[in-house]
């Protein structure tokens, strides 16, 4: 045995030697033939006492696979005796996400300095009561097999664990540990200001613009209020915020009415016996605590759209050693629907019609290349780089809005090709294009529940918004029953109001917000307001 | 196109696992909460394997067993090329047919190719699988290859190499490659040469497809939505004219490591991008599990995570508490018979020589100290790790593939488990002083690296002589 792995590794040497003289011979790097002979070859003989992974292991216990059953996905939830909603699902798997979707983000900041929610983030999953240091809790966690993080939108924060399903107990008590029992010492918030700090200096130094942009065009949508305030902690907020308003915020923030604790790959039973027992027999720390009780409580104000622009200009850092040009950017938004709207479904079809991307995104078919911001724009003005669709739905309000990015000198061109396009969105729905849409809809929906996570975060937000989720198959139904008709009435409605505008980079090729506006209004298919479009110009 | 990322990425994500005690409770049985994998190998050798979740979705593809490996300097590139061929038509359809096609069925269609594989998949709803497998089918069988197409994709390639050349990371890893291959087919970037680019023809297409898509050495794999037993019958309709015209496999030139250095230093760029690694194990060495733990001691961490001082990794304490890097990320990446296993780190050029100084600190206590407890941990982020990656269908079809290829065989999670859960503290140092100990590095260097210590010096980092 051992002597044919001998000869089997002089015939290796050997190729490994004529390979060496061709390099020589080619003039390629002709130290390489030296440097071989210093380099001692590998044994070969692995020193790990088990066969190569390409063999089974022998003296395995025998093993019982689970058949493929179908997924009817059903969820179950219950109302705890203190308002806390805990809603469940199974799923196949070993392993169960969990956590805690809380009805806070920076909506709701309005009467505290912006920028808590940023602050709660970097916090988050840090010290509590029961875990001294994050060190402790975190190896908690690792014990079985978990990982955690927290995200906050601006109408939602969510704190996820992804475990062992044998570790749910444990789980559930870290979720509601750090959910309600931090510890927030002065120390954590010091960190927290420097990791916010930091994030502020990489911001301004990347060329993606989008998280910038899309604070942006909220506060041009929502000016001053709800929706509108920024989600990034703006500079002079850095050294404001302190444990003393963070604390205040969560106390009225952080309520069992506002919470759902949700999980996915979980028996339901079990479960609620865990939340009972860490979210509604402990108490929270901010009950026993002394804060400063005065005036702000919550803002339960509706998103009042305004509509507006929103202009920065500056210098976008260019990407590193690429040849990509110098961009500017322009968002152009209007007000759509929330999500507990008739219209919602149709909006987001909508969406889908006018795709977009990158012109030089990655990716084979598939990635929306007949979609109309594709057709109709960027395979037709090669200069702009970026034109893509998004459609943000909240409780009470949506932002429907297009991201174009181009070199500065195009800037103004870019605008009104975007802003015809947004107005040609109530002009005529093709057939294909409409099924195409919705197909893609429906197959983006199944596609993204693959994943754990994503069910978990579906499940949790529903039930915080409804009280109950409504399963894919009842949106995949709705969706089949959209009609060109609904398509153009919620373009209709939406380019009804006047849009909100966002731009960020050298700004002066851009046209005027009335010039923008006259180009979307309902008639301008047919008669153009406002200078004309040349797009041939030099 | 081929990703580092995808070369970084552990070597085994093979599966969710539970913790069976396998050794110290052998009689009892494991039960594993996933599908089975299920395997068929057709007539002509081509192998159809599948993991049927009963999803609604599904993604199958085809892992090939070809790629830069199996090109010659003449033709470097090619394998590359053709993946950018696969969606621009067939005798059958034109490129906007196929791409109305695959639009209007809600799918996606995607290619890559690294060293050593070459990949087509398509994600799709679970009922258009049949459509889907033709449509691959159809790709690799009866792309027309016609001559404009060709030329357009030469200038689209030549960008894309800008791209590659403007992503530090990627450049290093060629570099790594080129000196620690040097003189061997392993040692050629997946693009290849602008002078290959330029002059690749129709006839040497048509010829790497024909002595390379040989079905014994294809892969149908599926995961999410699928039937088994549909899908064979799928591949029977649709490969089972694809005919092994070449006798067998092609010997492989095993590649000869050679411990080296490149740098390129370029002091007006403002960070390092460094990269130190040894020659690791072959795809299905027993190594490799006690070298994957070694890994993730070693750990990866970037300065937006924050304060690491509750890292799991020494490394990640010492770089977040002394700034001593941007981040840094180990690796394992594996061949057919060789590999690398190493370090890659981002850091500003005063740092480079305290950085590197922990890093074999670091590796030089995994030879000789490292303990049960450290090891443990390890052990138990590893398997989070590989099981959280195999989530949704497409993660777990390349997974299939993927391992079609490596091992001719899926390695049932609970196996995959028990190996993992035998490794020791001594496993991990008797490893680490076969792959590390007194061994050659190999190092490439982009930017301000002046700093970096010298080869000698960084060889004689790799031994202690208080063993």
């Amino acid at each position: 045995m051992t002597h044919v792995t001998d000869v089997k590794f002089l015939f290796t040497r050997l190729f490994a030697l004529k390979n060496g003289l061709n390099s020589t011979r080619l003039g390629l790097r002709s130290f390489s033939h030296d440097a071989d002979r210093s380099t001692q070859a590998l044994p070969k003989e692995s020193v790990t006492p088990l066969p190569p992974l390409s063999e089974p292991m022998s003296n395995l216990p025998p093993v019982v696979y689970s058949s493929s059953k179908s997924e009817d996905a059903h969820t179950e939830v219950t109302v705890l005796s203190n308002g806390l909603r805990v809603a469940s699902e199974k799923k196949f798997g070993q392993f169960c996400t969990a956590g805690v979707v809380i009805d806070s983000g920076p909506r709701y900041e309005v009467s505290y300095p912006n920028g808590i929610c940023h602050f709660l983030e970097k916090l988050s999953f840090g010290a509590t009561h029961k875990f001294a240091t994050r060190d402790v809790m975190l190896r908690e966690l690792e014990r079985h097999g978990g990982i955690c993080d927290c995200q906050g939108s601006r109408d939602t924060t969510v704190y996820a664990t992804s475990a062992d399903s044998r570790g749910l107990e444990a789980v559930t008590q870290v979720l509601a540990e750090v959910t309600m029992r931090p510890q927030l010492s002065s120390e954590e918030i010091e960190a927290a200001r420097q990791a916010v700090a930091f994030e502020l200096d990489t911001l301004s130094m990347r060329p993606e613009q989008e998280t910038i942009l899309m604070d942006m065009i909220h506060a041009a949508a929502y000016k001053g209020n709800t929706l509108g305030l920024p989600k990034i902690c703006p500079p002079e907020n850095l050294n404001k915020i302190d444990r003393n308003i963070i604390l205040k915020y969560l106390k009225h923030h952080y309520t069992p009415s506002r919470m759902v604790v949700a999980a996915v790959g979980v028996e339901h039973a079990p479960f609620v016996e865990f939340v009972q027992k860490y979210f509604v027999d402990m108490k929270p720390t901010w009950h026993s605590e002394e804060i400063d009780n005065s005036d702000p409580e919550v803002d339960k104000s509706i998103a009042q759209y305004t509509g507006g622009i929103q202009q920065e200009e500056c210098e976008i850092p260019l990407y590193p050693g690429s040849d990509l040009p110098e961009l500017s950017h322009v968002v152009i938004g209007l007000e759509s629907c929330s999500h507990g709207d008739p219209d919602f479904v149709a909006t987001c079809v909508l969406n889908m019609m006018m795709g977009g991307g990158g012109s030089f995104s990655a990716g084979g078919p598939g990635k929306g290349m007949y979609t109309r911001l594709y057709t109709n724009v960027l395979n037709r003005y090669h200069w702009m780089f970026n034109a893509t669709a998004y459609n943000h739905a909240y409780g009470d309000t949506g932002l429907f809005c297009v991201h174009s990015a181009s070199p500065p000198n195009r800037i103004y061109d870019t605008t009104i090709v975007i802003a015809r396009e947004l107005a040609n969105m109530a002009g005529k729905v093709g057939e294909n294009e409409l099924r195409r849409a919705k197909t893609q809809l429906q197959s983006m929906l199944l596609m993204n529940l693959e994943a754990r996570p994503v069910v978990f975060e579906d499940v949790g937000r529903q039930v915080l918004a409804t009280g109950k989720r409504k399963p894919p198959s009842y949106f995949i139904n709705e969706i089949e029953k959209i009609t060109a008709e609904d398509v153009v009435r919620v373009a209709r409605r939406m380019l009804n109001k006047k849009p909100s505008i966002a731009a960020r980079g050298k700004l002066a090729h851009l046209p005027t917000f009335d010039e923008i506006h006259a180009n979307m209004a309902l008639t301008s298919t047919e008669t153009p307001q406002g200078r004309r479009l040349n797009l041939f110009r030099a | 196109m081929l990703k580092v990322a995808t070369n970084l990425r552990f070597i085994s994500k093979q599966g969710n696992q539970i913790r069976c005690l396998a050794t110290a409770a052998a009689y009892k049985q494991a039960l594993v909460n996933v599908p089975p994998t299920r395997l068929t190998v057709l007539d002509n050798g081509l192998r159809v394997a599948s993991e049927d979740s009963g999803a609604a979705t599904a993604t199958v593809g085809l892992w090939i067993d070809a790629g830069s490996r199996y090109e010659t300097a003449k033709n470097n590139g090619v394998a590359h090329f053709l993946e950018h061929m696969a969606f621009k038509g067939t005798s059958k359809r034109s490129q906007t047919d196929l791409e109305l096609l695959v639009e209007n069925m809600g799918a996606h269609l995607n290619a890559y190719t690294s060293r050593e594989q070459t990949v087509f998949y398509a994600k799709c709803l679970a009922n258009d699988i049949p459509a889907a497998v033709e449509i691959l089918a159809d790709i690799i069988q009866n792309s027309s290859l016609a001559e404009p197409e060709i030329e357009r994709e030469r200038g689209v390639i030549l960008r894309e190499m800008q791209d590659v050349e403007s992503n530090l990371q990627e450049v290093v890893f060629d570099h790594l490659h080129a000196t620690a291959f040097q003189g061997t087919p392993l040692g050629q970037t997946i693009l290849g040469p602008t002078k290959n680019i330029k002059k690749i023809s129709k006839a040497d297409l048509q010829a790497y497809i024909k002595a390379h898509y040989q079905p014994a050495r294809i892969v149908l794999s599926g995961a999410g939505g699928v039937e088994h037993e549909k899908l064979v019958d799928l591949a029977n309709k649709h490969f089972s004219g694809l005919k092994n015209t070449v006798a067998d496999v092609p010997d492989l030139a095993p590649c000869r490591y050679t411990g080296s250095e490149i740098r390129v230093r370029d002091d007006s760029m403002p960070l390092a991008h460094i990269a130190i690694a040894v020659e690791g194990a072959g795809w299905t060495d027993a190594d490799n599990i006690p070298l994957m733990v070694a890994n993730t001691l070693v750990g990866a961490w970037d300065r937006s995570q924050g304060g690491g001082g509750n890292n799991a990794s020494y490394l990640a304490r010492a770089a977040s508490i002394e700034n001593l890097c941007h981040s840094f990320q180990s690796f394992n990446t594996c061949y057919k018979d060789t590999g690398l296993w190493g370090i890659y780190f981002v850091s500003e050029p005063l740092q480079i020589d305290d950085m590197v100084y922990n890093i074999q600190k670091e590796w030089m206590k995994l030879c000789t100290s490292v303990t049960e407890g450290e090891v443990d941990r390890a052990k138990n982020l590893l398997k989070t790790n590989m099981l959280l990656q195999l989530d949704g269908t497409t993660p777990i079809c390349e997974d299939i593939g993927r391992q079609m290829l490596c091992y001719n065989r899926r390695i049932p999670i609970h196996e995959l488990d028990a190996r993992i859960e035998s490794v020791t503290a001594q496993n991990v140092r008797d490893v680490c002083y076969k792959y590390l100990f007194d061994r050659c590095p190999v190092v490439a260097a982009v930017g301000p690296c002046e700093a970096l210590p010298d080869y000698t010096r960084l060889r004689g980092g790799m031994y202690w002589l208080r063993v």
